[in-house]
């Protein structure tokens, strides 16, 4: 089965033709709407679950339609239509015109095509290049390995899902760009018990990957064996003591920290309303000197990347912090156009039924100097985050926080007993000023992240060296 | 054999019109997926509008409105099952779903649990539960955009200290759902939806901001509370924040603001599901009929509470919903299930299936924690000194052993009241530890939502600080 040719995935492109679209454009600005845009979108998801050793269940679903947008100042007017069906883009287009209500329309400029180059090709996209037995394959494979891995694991629940989208984005300012993505991940949680304790361990596969990844990076065997090591682990750890200490957090996912408690608050949105701390705060020092942060939706392979935005703006690396002082923020096209900004590629949207917001893409912390054994080896008594869960924060008051999932207490410069449960919480307003030491294994994890905002869900990637903070409060029940 | 006109746009439907719409075309989806193969099928269709503003510095921010229309078919081959959904209903499209979910199930392994619910189960009556609101049903954007600037307006008029609004948004739904089974079983019915929230930001010290919310989300518009009162409890909580600061950490006993035990509360739901049961996942495996709370408790899920968010006369298989005690007043009196998770148990469905995605899941309609005796002062008089929890992190939970251990903001309790706001803290413990050591139930349930508890005091959890 070749992408080019697979009967079960319609691309969105060939159902939108150009002549619609600009008439469906002067709709959307007939009453005085500065801009509007169109998204055409064909997305097609299939999931399987394999636990209690037996396929549970399998899943296809297949989402089309457009999606209408109306702009007039600050003000965004949104309709869409299931289907591509002409009479009902009309009646979208025209429920979205009504965000304006005291001008006239103008017509929209002959359309160009967005020349933007792909930060990675997929020749065999996974999603379309694995038939249904070759991903039921990989469950029982995932599933054998983590049972096998210790004989503590009472249960394990191994899912595959991803997804096929093809969507086209079209607008008044006559910009014209297509494009698919293909995510897949597969998701591995095993259930150790022993005795009277029960402990739970996940691990995660996938990103934009080609068929072949889960053969060479990645292979069913590691990520079971992975999640059924970390339950086995945390079936001997303590609870962790309660307090303000120093913590390192490992590479990888761990980025999922300066995602939440620094990325947020640099999206355009809160920058132009003046909602986010850091409006007003270019060029001045936000994290620690050496620390250097950046957005990038050209990540090879990550669930965070894409060759354009959902608004046809082409993906790009943004630095948002060099050596400690604030230098950029992300745009979106809205928001940079209120605050005279270049568009950063960072509008994105779930799906054709909500409007783009400004999100983030693959965030990460750039490598450092130190080795990670040197950042361990400098706590005298602290803790050390191997893989954190998931993480939260409030932008209006800056406050986070994240589940950690695996970590080890460090005693007098080494790794010692394994620790569960811990919560780290603290503020954004200083986390990043609290690094004191960034080593040199940078990892970006393109696997497993999704963001949430405005309860819209988008894939992303997070990433970072292994990184020193000074002092972070650790929840537990030990006091 | 009935065939949904595609020609016709359920979403321009309302009511009976639009139920029919429905119910056509869930039974055209089973009569297709018979057609292809499979030995039974369920199929549910739902289609609805809704309309969402949201506002900003006294004008619209967006103005977002929905039409959608949705199928859910899951097909049984030989105990095997295999599921599609699509917003193309189609006829030459149902076909295709219909021969691709009989494809699928044949992936699957059989399992003889594997049904349609069984028709002992799945009779009963289907009362009106209050669930449509005509007036919401009236309610265009006009309105919705002058109840989200009155939001705006009376937490910004609240106190000087606010100056800006985060969030001030209001929506509003109407749909109907229709489900049907190759045993002929046929339900539909329609439901309305408003809700409202807001969240205001005061200006703390060196530019810092403090943020309060306040949500509500209803089934009728005489439901969903004063808007101005709204706004003033979200500015209230905001404005009450300015100076927070961390606490040494301390063992101390916890009082949960409602929002805080709600959350936790379905945070738990887990572990009273079957499938969790089943599959050794629930911290409360083996612990039926023995005290896991202290006799203050008393936890329903009510799936038939008249007007009720998570309220429907019946589940996601078409089995009646009905009031099942969960906990009561400290004992562990059921678990809940579909029938799958029923027949692998060896018990009968309570109602409980739900629809979400790929896996025939188990889920709550209405999960209530219900009143005491006590006001919240009445319990924080009581504290000598203590922490009031009122707001959290999003993530703390461990679903396989209820281990607890959020991010927490709230008031330091000295002497029997609020001495001062606090932030940078956690809150841990055990949730069986803190089900037996809840001490105060408080009289002050109200349903914002499908999940609801009044204040509750915890004896002692570990509050981690500076």
């Amino acid at each position: 089965m070749t992408p080019a040719s697979d009967p079960s995935f319609p691309r969105a492109s060939g159902q939108l033709p150009r002549e619609l679209a600009a008439e469906l454009l002067e709709l959307a600005r007939a009453n005085g709407a500065e801009f509007a845009d169109l998204y055409a979108e064909s997305t097609v998801h299939t999931g399987f679950v394999f636990e209690e050793n037996q396929l549970k269940s399998s899943a296809f679903s297949i989402q089309q339609g457009v999606g209408v947008r109306a702009v007039r100042g600050a003000q965004t007017g949104y309709a869409y239509a299931d289907g591509f069906a002409a009479e009902d883009l009309r009646e979208a287009a025209r429920v979205a015109a009504r965000i304006a209500r005291d001008g006239r329309g103008g017509a929209t400029p002959a359309f160009r095509v967005v020349e933007a180059a792909a930060p990675f090709t997929l020749v065999a996209p996974a999603p379309l290049a694995l038939d249904e037995a070759r991903k039921i394959a990989l469950l029982e494979r995932a599933n054998g390995a983590a049972r096998a891995a210790d004989h503590r694991i009472a249960e394990v629940s191994a899912a595959l899902t991803d997804l096929a989208r093809s969507f086209v984005v079209a607008n008044s300012d006559g910009c014209w760009a297509d494009d698919e993505q293909y995510l897949s991940r597969l998701t591995v949680e095993a259930l150790a018990i022993a005795s009277d304790e029960r402990q739970s361990g996940l691990a995660i596969g996938g990103g934009a990957v080609e068929a072949g990844y889960y053969e060479g990076e990645r292979t069913p065997e590691s990520i079971g064996a992975e999640a059924a090591t970390i339950a086995a682990t945390l079936l001997a750890a303590r609870e962790p003591d309660a307090g303000a200490w120093p913590v390192v957090v490992g590479p990888g996912w761990g980025g999922v920290l300066v995602h939440e408690c620094f990325g947020h608050s640099m999206e355009g949105d809160g920058i132009r309303k003046r909602t986010s701390i850091r409006a007003g705060q270019r060029g001045e020092q936000v994290a620690a000197s050496g620390v250097t942060i950046v957005d990038s939706g050209v990540v090879p392979f990550s669930r965070g990347s894409f060759r354009i935005d959902d608004e046809g703006t082409p993906a790009q690396r943004t630095v948002l912090v060099a050596d400690g002082v604030l230098v950029g923020y992300l745009w979106d096209l809205l928001n940079a156009r209120l605050s005279g900004e270049r568009p950063t590629g960072n509008g994105r949207r779930t799906s054709y039924r909500h409007f783009p917001l400004c999100r983030m893409t693959n965030t990460y912390i750039e490598a450092g100097p130190h080795s990670p054994e040197d950042l361990i080896g400098s706590v005298e008594r602290g803790l050390y985050c191997k893989s954190l869960g998931g993480g939260s924060v409030n932008p209006a008051d800056g406050n986070f926080s994240f589940q950690v999932t695996e970590a080890y207490q460090i005693e007098r410069g080494t790794l010692a007993a394994p620790v569960r449960n811990a919560t780290l919480t603290g503020n954004g307003n200083d986390a990043m000023l609290k690094i004191d030491g960034v080593a040199n294994d940078l990892k970006i994890d393109g696997s497993s992240g999704s963001c949430g905002k405005d309860g819209q869900w988008k894939p992303v990637g997070v990433g970072q060296p292994t990184v020193r903070f000074t002092s972070i409060t650790v929840g537990g029940t030990a006091a | 054999m009935s065939t949904a006109s595609p020609r016709i746009d359920p979403t321009r439907l309302a009511g009976p019109a639009r139920e029919a719409w429905c119910v056509g075309a869930a039974t055209a989806a089973v009569a297709r997926a018979r057609a292809a193969g499979a030995s039974a099928a369920e199929a549910a269709v739902d289609s609805g509008r809704s309309l969402s503003v949201r506002v900003s510095g006294g004008e619209i921010e967006s103005l977002r409105q929905s039409a959608t229309r949705e199928l859910g078919l899951r097909v049984l081959v030989e105990g095997r099952i295999g599921f599609v959904s699509s917003n193309d209903l189609g006829a030459a499209a149902l076909d295709g779903l219909a021969r691709r979910a009989v494809a699928l199930a044949r992936h699957s392994t059989p399992d003889p649990a594997n049904g349609l619910p069984d028709a002992a189960d799945t009779g009963g009556d289907a009362p009106d539960l209050g669930l449509v609101d005509p007036a919401l049903l009236e309610l265009g954007a006009v309105d919705a955009i002058d109840m989200a600037l009155r939001l705006e307006r009376a937490a910004l008029g609240f106190d000087p200290r606010v100056r800006r609004v985060e969030v001030a948004a209001v929506s509003r739904s109407d749909a109907s759902v229709a489900l049907a089974n190759s045993d002929g079983l046929v339900r539909a019915s329609s439901a309305t939806g408003i809700s409202a929230f807001v969240q205001p930001l005061a200006d703390d010290r060196d530019g810092k901001q403090q943020s309060g919310s306040f949500g509500s989300e209803q089934r009728s518009l005489a439901a969903l509370p004063d808007l101005e009162w709204m706004a003033g409890e979200a500015a209230r909580r905001a404005v009450a924040r300015i100076g927070a600061r961390p606490v040494p950490t301390a063992r101390a006993p916890v009082v949960m603001h409602p929002d805080i035990a709600r959350a936790w509360l379905e945070e738990m739901y887990g572990a009273f599901t079957g499938s969790a049961v089943v599959k050794r996942e629930s911290w409360l495996a083996g612990r039926l009929d023995t005290a896991i709370a202290s006799a203050l408790v008393t936890l329903v899920d009510d799936g038939r509470r008249p007007a009720a968010v998570g309220t429907s006369a019946w589940d996601a298989e078409g089995v009646p919903t009905r009031r099942n005690v969960l906990i009561d007043r400290g004992r562990l009196a059921m678990f809940e299930y579909d029938s799958y998770w029923a027949r692998r148990a060896g018990t009968r469905t309570s109602g409980n299936a739900a629809r979400a995605g790929a896996l025939p899941g188990v889920g709550y309609h209405n999960l209530i924690l219900e009143a005491g005796g006590e006001s919240p002062e009445q319990i924080l008089a009581r504290i000598d000194r203590g922490f009031f929890m009122d707001d959290q992190g999003s993530y703390g939970f461990n679903s396989v052993t209820g281990d607890y251990s959020f991010q927490a903001q709230g008031f330091w309790i000295e002497n029997g009241a609020k001495a001062y706001p606090v932030e940078g803290v956690t809150v841990a413990g055990r949730s069986l530890d803190m089900l037996r050591g809840i001490v105060g139930v408080g009289n002050d349930l109200r349903l914002d939502g499908a999940v609801a508890s009044p204040t509750l005091m915890i004896a002692e959890m570990t509050v981690g600080g500076s």
